[in-house]
């Protein structure tokens, strides 16, 4: 089973690819907002993106935007929503 | 295997698209969506049946969009082109439009559009690439009296066509629209003698457009040569402006 660290990585590295980031998984802080000032810098179009991408690689399904205001905070929140689903946690 | 899908695909509009991207490619795998009336589709369904299939889908309905979508992924696997084709017009000065005419309009023709396209997009974006082709009408840009429901709801295609055409560049997806003028369909089938004389007085070729001519801009904005085209509204109108 993957642990928390790995997972942690994969779901980076899956934003960088996605989102075309112009920047290495590596930089993407743990706790880093990913929308708003001071954050990462994503938009709508991003989250969309990541919504679907987080179906497609993990089965993670964000049913309405109520829900994806809840994952899509930081790599952190994305990560327990993730293990949640696996059932890793 | 590209995949396409044409709403309102029984009508004659609908099947000369149809047709287009049939005859285009082997490649091709057509979806015809139609609500009520089938039997032109089905016809041709069954003339390329290892290609081409018929799909129930009322556009107004955005449960009926949510199962289609979900067929046409369990069936195709994937979804490549949108051609949101299904329209409907009925016609009156406004002052005398009841609430069914305007709100029936604007259902079929502008929320089954906004359904469509976001109901494919998930797709097309995990594929990073898509195309969505809105049939708009000249009437969103001419606005013609008797016209206020449906002009307003294909000028919302037409809006709707840019506003997500932004949306959505980046990941790899073109939105654009196409505009018909008057063309040899069935929605000009109850003109008069008189009145047909009078709408070809107003266009400068002199004539009605074939639907094999709106056909062919709907298929070029599905094409790989017209990957840079996006937000674009494309007049095939014989020249009204």
């Amino acid at each position: 089973m993957e642990d928390a660290n790995a997972l942690k990585e994969r779901i980076k590295k899956m934003m960088v690819d996605n989102l075309m980031l112009q920047m290495s998984a590596e930089e993407i802080g743990d706790d880093l907002p990913l929308f708003g000032p001071g954050s990462l810098g994503l938009d709508s179009v991003d989250a969309l993106q990541l919504v679907v991408a987080l179906d497609k690689n993990f089965g993670l399904k964000i049913p309405d935007p109520g829900a994806a205001k809840e994952v899509l905070q930081t790599v952190n929140t994305i990560v327990a929503a993730v293990q949640k689903k696996l059932g890793t946690t | 295997m590209r995949v396409i899908l044409v709403t309102g695909a029984n009508g004659g509009l609908g099947q000369a698209i149809a047709r287009s991207f049939l005859n285009e490619s082997i490649e091709n795998f057509l979806w015809l969506a139609v609500h009520k009336n089938k039997k032109a589709a089905t016809q041709l369904a069954e003339a390329f049946s290892d290609r081409c299939a018929v799909l129930n889908l009322n556009v107004a309905e955005r449960s009926d969009w949510e199962k289609a979508v979900r067929h046409i992924l369990e069936k195709t696997q994937r979804i490549d082109v949108l051609v949101n084709n299904a329209g409907q017009h009925q016609d009156g000065l406004l002052a005398n439009l009841d609430d069914a005419a305007w709100s029936g309009v604007l259902s079929i023709n502008l929320d089954g559009v906004f359904y469509g396209c976001r109901a494919v997009l998930p797709a097309m974006i995990s594929q990073r690439i898509g195309r969505i082709i809105n049939v708009a009408s000249l009437s969103a840009l001419l606005a013609p009296a008797g016209q206020a429901n449906y002009a307003a709801a294909k000028a919302g295609v037409v809006a709707l066509t840019q506003s997500l055409a932004k949306e959505v560049a980046r990941i790899g997806i073109t939105v654009n629209a196409v505009c018909p003028g008057y063309i040899e369909t069935e929605a000009l089938a109850g003109l008069s003698a008189e009145e047909r004389r009078s709408a070809t007085s107003r266009v400068p070729m002199r004539r009605f457009g074939r639907p094999e001519e709106v056909a062919s801009a709907v298929r070029f904005l599905a094409c790989s040569e017209a990957s840079y085209i996006t937000g674009s509204i494309i007049k095939v109108d014989g020249g009204i402006f």
